[in-house]
């Protein structure tokens, strides 16, 4: 009875996919969640008459119908893509600087794009070009990967994928001189950084090359009902394959057998559940640090070389007005202080400092999100070391709304937009919220951060190097895919499917 | 396509910078210190203060606060904190059934912080009440819920000026409000209008006198008294518009019929709409139906129960009489702690309908705020 082919821990983005994975594979499985919920972040909330988006932006790389992203294509395959129902982003961003002083709405579509910024950018276009021909390239070298399971063969790499090889080991602002791109293209075109946490200097080209143009060629999306409406569509079908789904359980130790690999799941209250594989969608950290009882050396070193990327903190607001109203005209705001992505990460750190954000009004992207007459918001910043761990409980109350404030000022200010007397509901969301949520250390939103030499090639190509402990790998934003919504659902889908190959290895 | 290429960009070298990802990362991987990986950060054991969750509180002391009312003082293992006005569920198990009431907060947010401090008041007016009322006693172990519930002054949205209405029992979050206040865990002038029958039924009036000081007025109405120390009557628009300063935010907490009627006084003076009054919610009730007895069939985790319901009690209700441990937090459909999963059956909600809309696409309830109209078949989490 308490014996499962899997487990999975967390019904996060990555664990929902990967049960579906494992199920699809013939495993019996079971998922459990400490949460009443599925998703994670992936969820909402309801306050008086709006019902929240707790975390989706837009969905990246799903594309529509005739031009479907990587996403449809897992959905189509997971069974899932039409329990949902899809609206599309109006168009990419507005990105709004104050030094340099930038002020500019991106279109999605590459040609739309480089005739955009060659109008922003006059000289530009040449490479721009270049840009989305190197991140094109980047797509099909990650396609070859993915069809080859990382695995790939270095000649057809080099022959056919050569530019991929040659910009894989550079950050984005290394890239991008190289090609020549002038300054106020660069940093019209790394907006999108914040959504990735790590700074251009850091960040690698590839990763950030081949989300943008997910992003540019194929639109981005977002489910009517909220990402609520995935994360239970994802449930629904893992029950369609006699999946088990465990909510309010927490799993609370990793049972290891004499050979160090994985023999079960304790749950909290003290049952036992006999498994050879469990699929871990949190953090190495919490799963090493206090959920097993002897870990080797190389994995606790393994594990404390990792940075903690970005803490969230997102506060969201219902307004009584609607968007023409109050003057809101995008769906999607980046706002930073400079494009200097490293001097800007710096400020990050301090909340005194950090006024970055990235604030969407649903209602642009589907006017009947919120009642007539109203509209919804939600903004979001990262915060790029632990400065809240030094906030008392006296003095948080007093911080969130601080920190809201400003996120109200400058929002304000930089678009001349009116929020501030329409506000009918407000819910703020802190680092010490996401840690309760969903336990991950500090409250961060976003993994490990993508730093210089643990950025997307190297950990694909090492996904065996970093299954350190038998029947356990990992999936969400930890893992090898890095954060974000598509990231993880596609952590899920390698996981779920190596899984697979471990449980039939073992016959 | 053929590229000039700057630096080492784009040359030879960037292929051997390539292969060198991999081994640079595993001595990253492997060079980093054997440290013991930490057990938990800050931000987290902050979080454990924030929102406790479940735990166990030892009732201390409980003091007689008006005839049909008792507070109730509840010690905690470790400290917590909360907003004043929100509201914890107090648990036990009755006579072989685990049932549990939220109720507001009536003591001070740094009494939870500072002296692990947790007080509730109750009116006597039903099963859990009634018991605690005959039953309670120091010493006595009790399980308490996260602070929840969103009836806080918000410094964003709300005016710094707020009209308090509460009627009868309603007064235990603004009392807790008004300490708040004191002792500076709130910031905001609160202007208290307090409802009660008759003088012999305001709870906390030594307390609520002592409290008042720049920040904190409180005007007592009685409805079924004249008393020339007191207001008389309900509470009216005129009554709000003697006290009231200019801009302000109502906040309410008390009956239904208190609602409605404050409502339309308000309205007569031009205060509407959820961003100026804000209610706290109550607890669904009974409802008044034909009594019908109904099969309700309950899965929790790998388990099953057949346990019957009564029409005119919410499907929560009837799985706690029958010993079921299963999640309740607000008992009025707004928290979604119970979400449950429809398997088969008719069922009417209770009032608003508080889901979220993919809930209701892809059958999910709230038992809670749910009565069933028929034999139902549901799965719950584990409570």
């Amino acid at each position: 009875m308490d014996r499962y082919d899997a487990v999975v821990i967390g019904a996060g983005n990555g664990g929902l996919v990967a049960a579906i994975r494992l199920l699809q594979g013939g495993a019996k499985v079971l998922l459990v969640e400490k949460h009443n919920l599925p998703g994670g972040f992936a969820t909402s909330f309801r306050r008086g008459r709006f019902e929240f988006e707790a975390s989706l932006h837009e969905l990246n790389d799903f594309g529509q119908k005739n031009n479907g992203g990587d996403v449809r294509d897992l959905f189509d395959s997971l069974g899932v893509t039409d329990k949902i129902e899809w609206h599309p982003i109006p168009e990419a961003y507005r990105l709004i600087s104050r030094k340099p002083r930038i002020d500019v709405t991106m279109p999605f579509g590459i040609q739309a794009f480089i005739d955009k910024m060659e109008k922003e950018v006059p000289g530009s276009r040449k490479s721009v070009e270049r840009f989305f021909q190197l991140a094109d390239e980047t797509r099909k070298a990650q396609a070859y990967t993915n069809s080859r399971n990382g695995v790939v063969d270095s000649k057809i790499m080099v022959r056919e994928h050569g530019n991929y090889v040659r910009t894989g080991s550079y950050s984005v602002n290394e890239v991008l001189d190289s090609i020549g791109m002038p300054q106020r293209a660069k940093d019209i075109i790394t907006a999108y950084w914040c959504y990735l946490g790590a700074h251009c200097d850091d960040l690698s080209f590839s990763h950030y090359a081949s989300m943008v143009i997910r992003y540019i060629s194929r639109g981005a999306m977002m489910p009517k009902m909220r990402s609520h409406e995935i994360s239970l569509a994802l449930c629904d079908r893992i029950r369609e394959l006699g999946g088990d789904i465990w909510f309010n359980t927490e799993a609370v130790k990793i049972v290891t057998g004499k050979d160090g690999g994985v023999e079960g799941v304790v749950l909290a209250g003290g049952r036992e559940i006999k498994t050879r594989h469990v699929i871990a969608n949190c953090s190495p950290h919490i799963v090493y640090g206090k959920m097993m009882d002897s870990v080797p050396e190389k994995v606790v070193r393994a594990t404390n070389a990792r940075k903690f990327a970005g803490r969230g903190f997102t506060m969201f607001l219902g307004l009584n007005k609607s968007a023409d109203e109050l003057g809101i005209d995008n769906h999607n705001y980046f706002l930073y202080d400079t494009m200097d992505s490293a001097a800007q990460y710096e400020l990050m750190k301090k909340i005194d400092t950090n006024s970055v954000q990235a604030t969407v009004c649903l209602n642009r992207a589907y006017p009947e999100c919120s009642p007539p007459g109203t509209s919804m918001m939600y903004f979001t910043t990262l915060y790029m070391s632990d400065d809240w761990g030094g906030i008392s409980p006296e003095d948080y109350a007093k911080t969130k709304e601080k920190v809201a404030n400003m996120m109200i000022d400058r929002f304000e200010k930089d678009t001349g937009a009116k929020i501030r007397d329409s506000i009918e509901e407000i819910s703020v969301a802190t680092p010490m919220t996401y840690a309760r949520y969903c336990g991950h250390p500090e409250g961060g939103i976003y993994g490990y951060e993508s730093q210089y030499w643990d950025g997307l090639n190297p950990r694909l190509q090492m996904m065996a190097h970093d299954h350190m402990t038998r029947g356990l790998r990992f999936a969400g934003g930890f893992s090898m895919r890095l954060s974000g919504y598509s990231s993880a659902y596609f952590s899920g889908d390698i996981t779920g499917r190596q899984t697979v190959g471990d449980i039939r290895k073992e016959g | 396509m053929a590229y000039k290429f700057k630096r080492q960009i784009f040359g030879f070298m960037d292929l051997l910078r390539f292969k060198k990802m991999v081994p640079k990362r595993e001595e990253k991987l492997a060079t980093a210190p054997a440290t013991p990986l930490p057990k938990t950060y800050r931000v987290n054991e902050t979080a454990k203060i924030l929102h406790p969750g479940n735990r166990t509180a030892k009732l201390v002391a409980v003091e007689q606060v008006t005839p049909d009312t008792k507070t109730y003082v509840f010690e905690t293992e470790k400290p917590s904190m909360f907003r004043a006005g929100q509201y914890v569920s107090v648990r036990h198990e009755i006579d072989g059934s685990v049932v549990s009431r939220p109720y507001a907060i009536s003591s001070s947010p740094f009494a939870a912080l500072k002296d692990r401090k947790i007080a509730v008041t109750v009116k006597k007016a039903g099963f859990f009440s009634d018991w605690m009322f005959e039953r309670a006693a120091v010493g006595d172990e009790f399980s308490l819920g996260d602070p929840s519930g969103d009836f806080f002054h918000d410094g964003i949205r709300d005016s710094r000026n707020v009209v308090g209405i509460a009627g009868g029992s309603g007064i235990t979050p603004f009392y807790s409000m008004a300490q708040a206040i004191a002792e500076g865990s709130e910031d905001f002038s609160l202007t208290l209008l307090y409802g009660a029958r008759t003088e012999k039924d305001i709870a906390f009036k030594k307390q609520l006198d002592s409290l008042v000081g720049d920040k904190f007025k409180v005007v007592y109405v009685l409805s079924d008294e004249k008393n020339p120390k007191y207001e008389h009557g309900f509470v009216t628009a005129a009554l709000i518009g003697k006290y009231a300063p200019d801009d302000y935010t109502v906040m309410m907490c008390g009956p239904q019929a208190m609602y409605d009627f404050a409502e339309k006084e308000l309205a007569s003076i031009g205060v509407v709409g959820a961003k100026r009054i804000r209610k706290e919610a109550n607890c669904v009730g009974t409802r008044d139906v034909k009594p019908a007895e109904y099969a309700l069939k309950v899965h929790i985790k790998d388990q099953t129960f057949d346990v019957k319901a009564d029409a005119r009690e919410t499907l929560l209700t009837a799985m706690e009489r029958a010993g079921l441990r299963v999640p309740s937090k607000c008992r009025a459909g707004g928290c979604g702690f119970c979400h449950s999963r429809l398997i088969g059956g008719e069922y009417t909600i209770a009032g608003a309908d508080k889901r979220r809309l993919a809930d209701k696409k892809f059958g999910y309830i709230h038992p809670c705020c749910t009565y069933p109209d028929s034999d139902m078949e549901i799965e719950v989490p584990q409570g």
